[in-house]
Order: C-alpha cells, then sequence, then structure tokens
C-alpha cells in the first residue's frame, strides 16, 4: 500500500518536473494560480531569461494607476518585429476571468522554453512577433485575489457608474459580511420560497413543485442593503464592459449595457487601441475569456453587417481544426449562436481593422463529471456547458471526490442585519467559471497550441519568377508569382475592400530598362491580364489564402531588373533577375 | 421670356465679376485666425477674472491649443450650458459668434452667469479651421493628422496645387469625351451636370485645381491631413470614410469635448454653433432604424430554452410578454428587448420630446421675423450624422439646439406672377390649415397641382387623402412647391452655386485657358473656397449680433425645480403621512424623453431628512423619473414616525438642477 503511495508520487514529481523543468532555463509552473504581483513576476523572469527573444513594457495605466504589461516575442536577429507577421493574445479584459492570464503565460513560456528543443517551435519564433497582454483588466484581476469577490465579481473596469440610476455611483456593492474573505450566496428559511433541500445532498436545492411547500428562498448574493433603497447589491463598483468599450459600431449604454460613455473610454481599451495602431502587422489576435469552450467569431451583431465570405473560409478553417485541437470546444459565430455585442474587441479587431482573431471562452464546465462513460448523453449540444452543464447533485459528487471539497463552501447560519438569520454558502470564487488548478495544464496547452497552429499559419509569402520572355525588338516579357502556402491570406478580404490596409506593392525596379506595362494575371495560359494603367511598375495586390497572385510586366531594354514584394501584414520578399 | 431675363442678370453679373471686390482668405474678410481666436478667449478670460476661466483641453495633431472658456460665477452649482461651435472647422462665422456671445456674457448679460454656468468651445477644430487662413485656399476642413487617403504607398503626398496662382484652389474643366457636364448657357462661370434623359450631352470634365502629384492617375486625392472631428461624435457616426475618423471618438479634438461633457454632468444642455439649424425647422422624426421591424425571431439558444420554434417570429408585444414570464422582469420593456436582439439606437427625437421643440421652432421663426430676418435663405445643412449636435440629444440626452447664423440669401427670382385661376403660391398655402386647403375643393386643388407642376401621378383625391390620413401637410406641401420651383429656375446648375452667384459674382474665378502638365488644354475657374460659408464679417456682425439673444433665451427654457407643496397628516400619535409634489416651473422636461431612454443626465433625488424619524413607508432616498416640461409634477409620500412638532426637511437635487429645499415642521393635522 505504502508502496503503491509512494510509486505514486514519484509519478507526479515527475510529472510536474517534465511540465516545469524541462530544456528551458525560466522555470514557471502551471499548477496554480497566478496573483497580480506574481503576473508581473513571471513575465520579468521570462524577459530576464530570454533578454535577446523578448521585450516587457507597459502600454499605459489602469484608472486605478496600474500598468498594463505588454510581453513582446521577437528574435531580432531575425529581424525588426513590424517586419514579420504578428501574433496578438490578450486575456482577462474581464477581471474575473482569470485563467485567460495563465493561458497566455503558457503560451510565452512554452514558445521561449521550447525555442532551442523544438524546431517548429524555434522556426514559428523566428518568422513571426508575438504581442502578449496577459492581463487587460489589471484592476479588477489584481483584486480578484485580494478583495472578498465571487467567480462573476470584477468584470467591469474601474470606471464608477450609477447601475441604479439613484443619483450615486457604487454605493451597493456586495459584502463579505462574513469575513471570510469570499462573496457567497445567501439563503433563509422560508417555505414559499420556491426551493427545498435535495433529499440526496443537503447542501444542494432544488425548485419545488407547484403543489409543494418549499424550504428555502434565495436572496442573491452576499451583502446589505447599503444605500437603504430597499434593492441588495444593485449598484457595485463599476459598470463599464470593456468588451463592449470598443469603436466599430459602438453603441451607447442604452443600447448596449456597460459600453462606457463613448469608444475606448476605459483608459485600458484606449491603450490596447493606441497599442494596436503601432502594430499593423498584427494578422491575428487572440482574446482569451474564461468560460463556455468555445471559439467565438464575429460578427457580434447583425450591426456589425457580414463577414465576407472569402474571410469566412479562412475563418471556418482555422475554427474547425481548433474543434480538433481542443476537443470540446465549440467553433460559433457570437451574434447568431450566442448573444448580441456590440463594441466589442474581435469586431474591432476585424471590421476596423481589417485583421482576423478569435475569442477563447476556455472553462468548460460540463467537465466537472461524475458518472460512467455509458451514462454520457447521446444528444449533441445539449450537455456542453454554454447549454447549461452538469447537474448540481453531480457536480456535487466531483466537488467532493475530485476536488476534494474545496469547491464548495457548507451553508453557515449568520444573522442578518436587515434579513435575521440566514445562511450563508454555495460555490466558492475560483469555480464554476474557473476550472480547478488541476485541470490547467491540458486547457492551457491545448489552447497554446491552436495559437500556435494560427500563427503557423500567418501569411509567408515567396517570390518566384515563373518566367521571362523575349518578345523581340528589345521587349521582355516577365512573370513572376508570389504565393502563400498557409491559410491566412495577405490581407483580409476586409481590409482590402473597406481600404483599411494599404495593399501589398509588387514592384519592378532597374536601371537600362522602361516598363511598358504592367498587371496582374488572370489567368496564365490565356494570357488573360488586368493591366494597370498608371505607374505600371507597381502593383498593388494581396496574396490569398493558400494561392497566389502572378503579375506580369512588359520591358523595354537591357539591365538588372529588382523585383519586390512589400507587405505590411507579411514578410517583405525580393529577387532579381538579368534581362 | 424666361431666357431673355436670364440673359440679362447673368450679362449684369459678368459685368460685376469685373468690379466687385476679390474674394480672399480668412484674414483678409475680417475672420480672427484660430490663433487669434484662442488669443480673445484668453482676453475675455483676462479681463473678467471674476467671472471666467481659461482651460486647454486638448492640443491638436496640428500642435494648437483646443481651449474651452468657462464663464460663471464660482460658487453657482447650477445649470450649465456647453457651447461648442465651429467644430466642422469650416464655419468662421460660428466662432465668431461663440466669441461675441462670451463678451456679451461678461458684459451686458453678466446677471445670467449669477445662476448658470457656461462652457464656450469657441473654436472646436482649430486644425480644419486653419485652412481658412492657408495659402493656397482650398476647402481643408480635416485636422492634421496624416491620412494615406488613397490607400497607397505615401501619405499626404498628393495636395492641391495652385497652378493658375491665383491664391485659390478651384476647378478645372476640359473638354473630353468623358465629359458630363456642360456650360450653363449665358453664365460665364456656371457649370451644370449634363441631363441624358433631356438630350444634353456631356461636354466637360472636372476636376480639382491640382497636378497628379504621385502620378497614380487622380489628382489631389490625397492632400494634407486627416480628419474632421465635427463629424466623429458617437451617435450614427459613420464608419470607412476616411474623413470621419476611424472611429467615433478617435480624434483629439471630439475625444476631449466627449471627456468633458462626461466629466461635468451639470451641463444641461447644449448649444452647437455650426452649418446646421435645428430651430428654423425641427429635424425629420422619419428616419427608419435599422433592424427595426415588425417581427422577430429568437437566438437559437434561447428559443430552446424557453421552448419555442426558433424559426418563428414574434411581434414586440409577444416578445415583451414571454419576456417578463422568463426573466422575472416585471418592467421588462421595447428597448430592454431591443438591446437583447441587438436593434440600435434612436434614430428619431422621440415623439414626446417633438412638442418642445416645434414650440421652440415656432417661436424661432417669430423671434427671426421680428429681427428682420424675414427673407429667405438657403436651407442649412441637415445634422451630419456623427454630429455633435446628434450626439447632445441622442446619447447626452440634453435638449440641443444647432444655430447656423447665416446662409446665402435665396436669389431674387423673376417677379413671381401670380398665375391665372388665382394659384396659390407656397407662402400662402403654408399658412393654411389642412382643413381649409381641402374646403377649396377637387376642382381647385386639381387646378393648384397642373399650376404649380405637380408631376400628373399627383391627383386632387390623393392630396386630399393624404392630408386626411396625417401623411402630409399643408406645410410640407409649400416645401415640396419650393423645391419643385428651385429645381426649374436654376437652369440645372447647383442651388448653393446659384444663390452664390446671385450673391456675389465676384466669388467666382472665370474660366481661363491653362496648359496641363498631363491633362493638356484645360480651363481653370469656379467658385472660390469658402466663399459660401464665409461673407466678410463686417456683412455679417449684425446678423449675428440680432440672433444671440436667442441662444440667451434658450437657457431660460431650462428646468426649474420646486417643491411646490408638501402636505403633513397626522395618521395617529406619532404617525405622519407626508406627501410632497415636485413640480418642474421650467419650459423643458427633465430629462429630455430621449434623455430618460439613455439614462442621462442624472436623475433629481428626493431626500426627507430629519432627527430621529423612522420610514414606515417610502424610502429616504428617491430618484425622480421624468418630470414634464411647464408644469410637470411628480408626487412623493412617506409614511414616517417621529415626534410631533420636530421638523423635516425636503431637499430635490441633481447636478444639473441645482438644489431646493423646504422645511415643515410635523403638526396635527394642519400642514
Amino acid at each position: 500500500m505504502l508502496k503503491k503511495y509512494l510509486t505514486a508520487i514519484a509519478i507526479l514529481a515527475l510529472v510536474l518536473m517534465t511540465a516545469s523543468l524541462q530544456a528551458g532555463d525560466v522555470k514557471l509552473t502551471f499548477d496554480h494560480f497566478y496573483d497580480g504581483p506574481a503576473v508581473l513576476d513571471a513575465l520579468e523572469k521570462l524577459h530576464k531569461g530570454y533578454p535577446d527573444l523578448t521585450e516587457l513594457r507597459s502600454i499605459g495605466k489602469s484608472e486605478e494607476g496600474r500598468d498594463i504589461w505588454l510581453f513582446t516575442i521577437n528574435n531580432s536577429a531575425t529581424g525588426k518585429d513590424t517586419e514579420k507577421p504578428g501574433i496578438y493574445v490578450d486575456g482577462t479584459i474581464h477581471g474575473n476571468e482569470v485563467q485567460a492570464a495563465e493561458v497566455c503565460l503558457y503560451l510565452a513560456w512554452y514558445l521561449l522554453d521550447t525555442y532551442d528543443s523544438i524546431p517548429v517551435v524555434k522556426e514559428m519564433v523566428d518568422k513571426r512577433a508575438f504581442y502578449i497582454i496577459p492581463v487587460v483588466n489589471v484592476d479588477n484581476r489584481w483584486r480578484f485575489f485580494t478583495d472578498p469577490v465571487s467567480y462573476n465579481i470584477g468584470r467591469s473596469a474601474r470606471v464608477p457608474y450609477d447601475d441604479d440610476r439613484d443619483g450615486l455611483a457604487d454605493e451597493d456593492a456586495a459584502d463579505d459580511i462574513d469575513g471570510d474573505g469570499e462573496i457567497l450566496q445567501m439563503r433563509i428559511k422560508d417555505p414559499y420560497g420556491g426551493f427545498k433541500t435535495h433529499p440526496d445532498d443537503p447542501r444542494v436545492m432544488v425548485r419545488t413543485k407547484p403543489y409543494e411547500k418549499g424550504e428555502w428562498r434565495m436572496i442573491g448574493r452576499e451583502g446589505i442593503d447599503n444605500d437603504g433603497d430597499g434593492r441588495l447589491n444593485e449598484d457595485g463598483p463599476g459598470y463599464l464592459d470593456m468588451n463592449r468599450n470598443y469603436g466599430f459600431k459602438w453603441q451607447p449604454p442604452y443600447v448596449q449595457g456597460g459600453a462606457g460613455d463613448f469608444p475606448m473610454s476605459a483608459k485600458p481599451t484606449k491603450a490596447v487601441a493606441d497599442f494596436i495602431l503601432t502594430k499593423p502587422n498584427i494578422c491575428f489576435d487572440y482574446a482569451f475569456h474564461n468560460s463556455g469552450g468555445l471559439i467565438v467569431r464575429g460578427p457580434g451583431s447583425k450591426l456589425a453587417g457580414m463577414y465576407s465570405p472569402r474571410d469566412v473560409k479562412v475563418y471556418d478553417f482555422l475554427g474547425g481544426e481548433g474543434e480538433k485541437i481542443i476537443p470540446g470546444y465549440k467553433y460559433i459565430i457570437g451574434g447568431q449562436d450566442m448573444y448580441t455585442t456590440h463594441g466589442d474587441f474581435d469586431e474591432f479587431m476585424y471590421s476596423n481593422m481589417g485583421i482576423y482573431g478569435f475569442v477563447g471562452e476556455l472553462f468548460m464546465s460540463e467537465q466537472e463529471r461524475y458518472r460512467k462513460p455509458e451514462d454520457e448523453p447521446k444528444g449533441e449540444d445539449d450537455d456542453h456547458s454554454y447549454y447549461g452543464g452538469t447537474p448540481q447533485e453531480e457536480r456535487q459528487k466531483f466537488n467532493d471526490f475530485v476536488t476534494q471539497g474545496i469547491m464548495y463552501k457548507d451553508w453557515k447560519k449568520f444573522d442578518h442585519p436587515q434579513f435575521g438569520e440566514i445562511e450563508i454558502g454555495g460555490w466558492r470564487t475560483f469555480t464554476t467559471r474557473i476550472p480547478p488548478a488541476f485541470m490547467l495544464p491540458e486547457m492551457m496547452h491545448r489552447n497554446a497550441s491552436l495559437v500556435m497552429f494560427t500563427a503557423k499559419h500567418a501569411p509567408d509569402v515567396t517570390l518566384e519568377v515563373l518566367e521571362v520572355k523575349d518578345l523581340g525588338n528589345n521587349l521582355h516579357r516577365i512573370r513572376v508569382r508570389a504565393s502563400n502556402p498557409n491559410a491566412l491570406p495577405s490581407l483580409s478580404n476586409k481590409a482590402i475592400s473597406k481600404e483599411i490596409v494599404r495593399r501589398d506593392i509588387l514592384k519592378i525596379k532597374g536601371s537600362g530598362f522602361e516598363v511598358v506595362s504592367g498587371g496582374i494575371v488572370e489567368d496564365l495560359a490565356l494570357d488573360r491580364i488586368s493591366n494597370v494603367e498608371h505607374r505600371p511598375w507597381m502593383i498593388f495586390s494581396s496574396v490569398p489564402s493558400f494561392g497566389k497572385t502572378d503579375v506580369q510586366w512588359i520591358v523595354k531594354g537591357k539591365g538588372k531588373a529588382k523585383i519586390t514584394y512589400d507587405a505590411i501584414k507579411a514578410k517583405n520578399q525580393s529577387l532579381t533577375l538579368d534581362l | 421670356m424666361r431666357r431673355s431675363a436670364k440673359t440679362v442678370f447673368y450679362t449684369i453679373a459678368s459685368f460685376c465679376l469685373m468690379w466687385s471686390i476679390s474674394h480672399a482668405g480668412g484674414g483678409e474678410l475680417g475672420y480672427l485666425s484660430p490663433e487669434q481666436i484662442n488669443a480673445e478667449m484668453k482676453k475675455i478670460a483676462g479681463d473678467n477674472k471674476d467671472v471666467a476661466r481659461i482651460t486647454t483641453l486638448a492640443q491638436t495633431p496640428g500642435g494648437r491649443d483646443l481651449l474651452m472658456l468657462e464663464l460663471g460665477e464660482r460658487n453657482v452649482m447650477g445649470p450649465a450650458i456647453m457651447v461648442v461651435a465651429n467644430m466642422e472647422g469650416n464655419y468662421p462665422i460660428a466662432s465668431e459668434a461663440a466669441l461675441q456671445l462670451a463678451r456679451n456674457l461678461t458684459g451686458e448679460w453678466k446677471d445670467e452667469l449669477a445662476s448658470r454656468r457656461w462652457y464656450i468651445f469657441a473654436l472646436g477644430n482649430p486644425d480644419g479651421y486653419a485652412g481658412f487662413f492657408g495659402k493656397p485656399l482650398y476647402n481643408k476642413f480635416v485636422n492634421d493628422r496624416p491620412v494615406n487617403e488613397d490607400n497607397d504607398e505615401a501619405t499626404d503626398e498628393d495636395g492641391p496645387d495652385d497652378l493658375n496662382g491665383d491664391g485659390y484652389i478651384t476647378r478645372m474643366r476640359q473638354l473630353h469625351p468623358e465629359g458630363k457636364w456642360l456650360k450653363i448657357e449665358d453664365s460665364p462661370v456656371l457649370m451644370k451636370r449634363a441631363d441624358n434623359g433631356k438630350g444634353e450631352k456631356g461636354e466637360y470634365r472636372l476636376f480639382p485645381e491640382g497636378i497628379d502629384n504621385d502620378g497614380d492617375g487622380d489628382i489631389n486625392e490625397d492632400g494634407p491631413g486627416g480628419c474632421n472631428p465635427g463629424y466623429n461624435f458617437p451617435h450614427d457616426f459613420m464608419h470607412y470614410t476616411k474623413t470621419d475618423g476611424m472611429w467615433a471618438a478617435s480624434e483629439v479634438e471630439s475625444r476631449a469635448v466627449l471627456e468633458f461633457a462626461f466629466a461635468h454632468p451639470e451641463i444641461a444642455m447644449i448649444l452647437t454653433f455650426g452649418r446646421s439649424n435645428s430651430l428654423k425647422s425641427v429635424p425629420e422624426s422619419n428616419k427608419k432604424a435599422t433592424g427595426v421591424k415588425d417581427k422577430y425571431k429568437l437566438p437559437k439558444w434561447m428559443a430552446r430554452q424557453m421552448g419555442v420554434d426558433p424559426d418563428e417570429e414574434f411581434t414586440m408585444d409577444a416578445l415583451i410578454e414571454m419576456g417578463k414570464e422568463v426573466t422575472g422582469i416585471q418592467d421588462l420593456n421595447e428597448d430592454m428587448v431591443l438591446q437583447f436582439l441587438g436593434v440600435g439606437a434612436a434614430v428619431n427625437p422621440n415623439n414626446k420630446d417633438l412638442p418642445y421643440w416645434n414650440e421652440i421652432s415656432e417661436r424661432y421663426n417669430e423671434f427671426m421675423k421680428e429681427a428682420g430676418f424675414e427673407a429667405e435663405r438657403l436651407k442649412p445643412k441637415p445634422f451630419p450624422t456623427g454630429s455633435v449636435e446628434e450626439w447632445g440629444y441622442f446619447q447626452y440626452g440634453v435638449p440641443t439646439f444647432a444655430i447656423d447664423f447665416w446662409t446665402l440669401p435665396e436669389p431674387k427670382k423673376e417677379e413671381e406672377k401670380k398665375k391665372e385661376d388665382g394659384a396659390l403660391t407656397p407662402d400662402e398655402i403654408e399658412k393654411m390649415s389642412n382643413e381649409e386647403f381641402i374646403a377649396l375643393g377637387n376642382e381647385k386643388i386639381a387646378a393648384f397641382l397642373k399650376a404649380s407642376g405637380a408631376p400628373s401621378q399627383y391627383t386632387a383625391e390623393m392630396i386630399v387623402m393624404g392630408l386626411q390620413g396625417g401623411m402630409m401637410t399643408t406645410k410640407k406641401m409649400a416645401e415640396m412647391m419650393r423645391q419643385m420651383k428651385k429645381k426649374e429656375d436654376s437652369g440645372g446648375a447647383d442651388a448653393t452655386e446659384e444663390a452664390l452667384y446671385a450673391y456675389n459674382p465676384g466669388a467666382f474665378v472665370e474660366w481661363q485657358p491653362y496648359d496641363h502638365p498631363t491633362l493638356g488644354k484645360v480651363e481653370i475657374g469656379g467658385m472660390i473656397p469658402y466663399s459660401t460659408l464665409a461673407p466678410p464679417i463686417d456683412s455679417v456682425r449684425e446678423t449675428i449680433a440680432k440672433q444671440l439673444p436667442f441662444a440667451r433665451q434658450l437657457s431660460q427654457l431650462l428646468p426649474e425645480i420646486a417643491i411646490d407643496k408638501v402636505e403633513i397628516k397626522k395618521r395617529s400619535g406619532d404617525v405622519w403621512q407626508v406627501e410632497a409634489w415636485i413640480v418642474n416651473n421650467g419650459f423643458l422636461p427633465y430629462p429630455t424623453h430621449q434623455g430618460q431612454r439613455c439614462q442621462r443626465p442624472t436623475p433629481i433625488v428626493v431626500e426627507l431628512i430629519g432627527p430621529s424619524l423612522t420610514f414606515l413607508e417610502g424610502k429616504a432616498r428617491n430618484a425622480l423619473p421624468l418630470l414634464d416640461g411647464s408644469g410637470g409634477f411628480q408626487k412623493l409620500s412617506w409614511l414616517i414616525q417621529a415626534a410631533e412638532g420636530k421638523t423635516i426637511t425636503l431637499k430635490a437635487h441633481s447636478f444639473s438642477t441645482g438644489t431646493v429645499e423646504k422645511s415643515v415642521s410635523l403638526k396635527g393635522g394642519g400642514r
């Protein structure tokens, strides 16, 4: 028995070692959550460990004066970051969605830690720039670890707001009345309260049937009526939802709750938008949130309009692969499959900036299971966390036997100043939207892998000469191909059609010859060319997803020609040829 | 007959061309430059230290200061009026008016400052306005933030060029097979678009004066700057236009105004001085909101949770009922459901606010008549999308009025002959009520329609039905007639150009041949920039001065809150019923009905305060919903327990209405 135990410990130690002590120089472990100072400490360690590959700087300060840290991974030996396709990743725009930051940290750590040992990673880091902001909502994520909160408190920025419209802002927050450091639930004995104790588990309450007398009434979140208006906890700190505060088709608070006074009115959203404007090379973004098991793309609302079919193909490919990389996740369209949102980050990135992106909803609460495989439901969606997840009594068993009961706080009597005798208890702060820590590693690794899969599919354009044909009379026809083996095109169709980003430029230059004509080859075999009318040496175009763009020039004269491909979101290329 | 009269007109006008005073830039026309406006604001602040303060709110991309002049007694806590002038940067008169308003308020209207505070942005768009002082002169209304308008390899590389060296960027015309424009017969300067449907064949291509600096085939397609912050506000903002900005509030100027406004909840009214005018006629209220439909589908997951067919469509009423049942929110309303369904913002002034706007408009037109401004002038520009005036009402939620002060006078037409059959003029029609018009009878109406050139599909019966059904009013009809008339009279020229030509023929450069480097033979000429926007300042000083008192009158329409009556009834022993009526004695409601929808400004809070009293019913603190204008009230009542003879105090306050108090003692039975 003891032997078995020791073996188990040895195996566990080995597993932890492989996760944390492999090849790299910086030891970060991912079996816990990083609080405010720990996130910065981890970033600093990574930066110190890999000074040539990383940069750590603040892009601005929050409402409460905290720095918003940007961690850049770029191998300066292979070029400036803005010369390479950029991948932007952020987390925790909602302060309570803590584990989004861990995914960002894990991604940064993994890319650096395995840079020398895994050739695929080395190539990716050398050819891409990664911009990682683990915590956007620095104020409320910081407070999530220091203040009494619950899993759904702290979503807002720290911008005061009069939620109950009584002329006062933030005057009636939830209160940790029993002083245990958490905001839980309150219940009170009430035969007409609509709930009764579950016969098998006294912690769980079930709704009474119409003909039954009940036992409990749920009062709501722990707290008192601070402002004496007869309502409980109705005006907590904030409410400005930064993921409704971005600029594309932003709608005011009476249309979109939490939108803020005007677009980018919150300091972190402004700081992030200002930063994005300085990195036009960003071609993909991933914003992590914490619950649902989803890979979400826009449009978030009908007002945002349809996405271009060509761009949808790119999304569908990446989202479809994502569902395989992270089993259980569903790839969905936010505004259609979920709910309407205006002014969210990914809409801003796609529709305003022309950048593809996903929102990752991390935790699948249905993983908190306690059942035999044969009891798994056969229906497709019904059990997905987004539609409800695991029943309470089953979840309690998971809590008891898989997490040793740390997820739930038993109901305890309390003398409430307004309600009298009540009970306080319920699912604790680090639950419900946040997985138990032991589930973190796989979740982080799979999500980081999807980011890496996408990064791999950023545009890599190569140039080749297809043909140099002597047309006689000192004329040459030159045909050049720019091709891209990856899923992301050099520009999204949105960026092209709305003229958001300058198009790629294919250019021929040199002395001793004159460019007679130039254009894009629509069909090589049939010689169908769409010539440009002006400046034929310079052709504006883009290189599609898994595709190519062919151009043709007719030049008169002889000499050395330099052909260049100049792109905002792909690495520039050039070649020379003799005429 | 008509033509010959026109010929005479144009001949006289072309004589005028030769001797009229040449138009010029801002300085020559007597306007203050951006720097001078700022200096003037500082001077007013300096000269009136007791009531005036100046704040620099931002620095524009062009390095100019965006200043705000605050006027008011230091200890005034009540309402404030924010005046935003020349936000579009293209309307010099607006800045002049704002400065004059500031001088009035620190001079003869100084008593205003005892009860109200004024925040004056005399120049909302300094960079754009600087264009008026640039050489050569061209319509640059944007700020100096570089924008790559043509999305090519360079930014701001192809601006205008003063080819003929006259100091103005006008237009170039060239005879060309692709030409779509024609000279207007007899006119030395005006052009019109050829109407193929009328057998007209275009002759000229038109270009802005300049060369294709970057050789991409386009002329002047990427000039210096920028974005116009006047269109960069968040209501109905237009994306993807280059000149309106990347997103609402993307520009420092608009952001500065927004930040300021939201930091100042005491702002109770916004006045904009610019090109639009919401007083001459009330903004339209018949726009269709995007996404508003008769029936809606529910999102799949929601339908599924509620056990309804996701493909079924529901009316709004049905959705509200279902929503109440599912959410338990009993005051669930249409807005909340629309928000849930992702349907957008309000697009029309709230029906319940319209009566106030209409009344104010009538007062304005009456005021203008008395001030001697009866002559017809060109219609002011409608509210632009993303404008500060739209945002002020639809999102900030306060009464917002736009004043433009001046547009070109309507050109004097040939004597309007009373037509045979005693046909009616637009003015006469406007004065008639719908019923009076219907009473004319079908025959007369038919004759009238014929005489006024209405398309033949409009029959008398239709018009009568329209009037009866409310789709048509005599006012609308008069307006339509005027429009129709305008088209006919202008001979196809742009109505503004036509009016300008009548007002000042010197505002046009006569077409002169020019040898263009890439186009070859062209002619350069046409309207001088800014001439429709800025007459010599001396000619409009009086116009401004006479209209400003209406801005003052508007400020006097603000809500005024009073505790009208407090009634105390003894219920038994030390239990008292307290009833209070909070009344709005001002003209305007608080908030506006749109304000109520967008939850702005902060509500009026009524507090019942007293020593050792217990509330048996009611709360100490009560936020009021809406108080209608001119006597609108809310009644509050409490049941309290307190010793007889004690004094209780009622206090009603909000940032923008100030505080009123009333104390009453608790006495048996009485008041």
